[in-house]
């Protein structure tokens, strides 16, 4: 018999969609703590509470990153979750595991902490829910002695993440998977020991589909473009029509740029005025292919609303050769972040500070030259300046 | 200047700072530079990350931000250290 009756939460298990509700249940038969976690989360929804306090000095020794302490504000009600930690995994580039790794990870999950997990986090770790302190360390030490590492947490480098990238997908302009793997490995002091003044978050995107919404989420943003024409086969282009896909309707009316004409059953492209979207490519998979120069776009200050409202990314620069060992790549980075720690106030984002300075004194200070692609909105953002120098001229 | 040495510096003003600023390591080590012409950052970040890694100095986090404090005896009892 259920130690707590769940009229609300039961609500949530009804319908088409798995229910995080019957997983918790599960887990439940096995485990105190996914049992209290039902009880207070049902009554969370009955008093429209919430009853989790956060933070605080839970973590493994030499580490700041990684464990986030959250404890029951209503420990003697329900004991199972009076500590009830969430620990991150950093997890591997684009998501891939064996079978044998995932039962690895949860056999010893089910040995130190509630059994919950969340594949994955919205930072893209392997998260873990629910576990004691004085768990923490015997947990970390057997994860570790495994090859599995904490993740990022607090005012640091967060877990870089990526697409599936070359792994699996055709449209992967850069090695994403390697891009994301090289500043994990690049950054770990950042990562695990949180010096800076808010959180930065790294994202690799193979393309401008963007499968990890890096536009939308990371303080930097690499994602995979190409320089050149796109390259169009035109009797594919043919078996589209003949299969029956309106071109003009779906393709060309639907290019943000406008850059695109079908007449006579030609499809073409004025390239000088394509934005690099993948609209078109991504529809059109077997007619069309990105040009052949590969390389990456980087955009800068995205972020959720957590302090202020969400910002999207900002490119700065438009196009740069993105190959191992990434040496310009990894410099342009570590310049950006040096700016952004000389200059921010504690709990600012990148997106912000430039918000609050400009994009001008980035550039200077990162030594990008202004271009075009960059500006943000048009006749808003001028990046020709005078300075005291010029006038001495 | 011995590492030692520097690291009582930054006890010292840890201890100083204790109950009225959340420090960030980025504060800490800029204090010891500018107290001490000699040294530079990466050597007082250097010494500041040992006493880290001893449980001498410990990384707390709160309101959405990292600091880096004295450990308590609470801490130190649950890290074995005491």
């Amino acid at each position: 018999m259920a130690k707590y009756q769940t009229p609300m939460l039961d609500e949530l298990e009804k319908g088409a969609w798995p229910s995080f509700v019957t997983e918790i249940k599960k887990a439940a038969k096995n485990s105190k703590m996914a049992e209290d976690e039902l009880g207070q989360l049902e009554k969370s929804f009955q008093t429209k509470r919430g009853y989790w306090k956060h933070g605080g000095i839970v973590g493994v020794l030499g580490y700041g990153s990684g464990v986030i302490g959250r404890y029951s504000s209503l420990p003697e009600e329900f004991p199972g979750v009076a500590h009830f930690h969430t620990y991150r995994i950093n997890q591997p580039s684009g998501f891939f595991y064996t079978s044998e790794a995932l039962k690895e990870i949860c056999d010893i999950w089910d040995k130190y902490g509630s059994g919950l997990t969340n594949l994955h986090g919205s930072t893209g770790d392997l998260v873990l829910l629910g576990t004691t302190t004085d768990a923490l360390e015997p947990l970390f030490a057997e994860y570790s002695s495994r090859g599995w590492d904490l993740g990022g947490s607090g005012s640091a480098m967060r877990t870089p993440s990526c697409c599936i990238g070359q792994a699996r997908c055709e449209w992967a302009n850069i090695n994403a998977m390697d891009i994301c793997n090289h500043f994990t490995q690049h950054f770990q002091d950042e990562l695990h020991r949180p010096a800076f003044p808010y959180k930065f978050k790294i994202k690799v995107s193979g393309c401008a589909c963007d499968c990890v919404a890096a536009i939308a989420r990371a303080d930097l943003s690499i994602i995979g473009t190409w320089k050149g024409d796109i390259r169009i086969d035109q009797a594919e282009v043919k078996n589209y029509a003949d299969n029956g896909m309106d071109i003009q309707k779906e393709i060309v009316g639907m290019c943000p740029t406008e850059c695109m004409t079908y007449e006579g059953g030609e499809l073409k492209i004025n390239n000088e005025k394509c934005s690099r979207c993948m609209h078109c490519i991504s529809k059109m998979t077997k007619a069309l292919r990105p040009g052949e120069e590969k390389g990456a776009s980087i955009l800068v200050g995205s972020k959720a609303p957590i302090v202020v409202g969400s910002l999207i990314s900002w490119v700065l620069v438009p196009f740069i050769k993105a190959e191992a060992p990434y040496e310009e790549l990894t410099e342009l980075t570590e310049n950006i972040i040096e700016w952004w720690d000389d200059n921010a106030k504690p709990r600012e984002r990148l997106g912000e500070l430039i918000e609050v300075k400009g994009m001008r004194p980035l550039l200077e200070a990162i030594g990008v030259a202004p271009q075009p692609q960059q500006v943000k909105e048009p006749r808003k953002d001028p990046f020709f300046f005078w300075s005291e120098s010029d006038f001495e001229k | 200047m011995e590492q030692a040495e520097i690291q009582e510096q930054i006890y010292a003003y840890m201890q100083k700072m204790k109950g009225k600023k959340k420090l960030k390591e980025k504060d800490v080590i800029k204090k010891i530079v500018a107290d001490n012409e000699e040294l530079d950052k990466d050597t007082v970040k250097k010494a500041l990350r040992e006493m880290i890694n001893v449980g001498k100095l410990m990384y707390s986090y709160g309101g959405g931000a990292s600091s880096v404090e004295i450990p308590s005896e609470e801490y130190l009892k649950e890290k074995g250290l005491i």
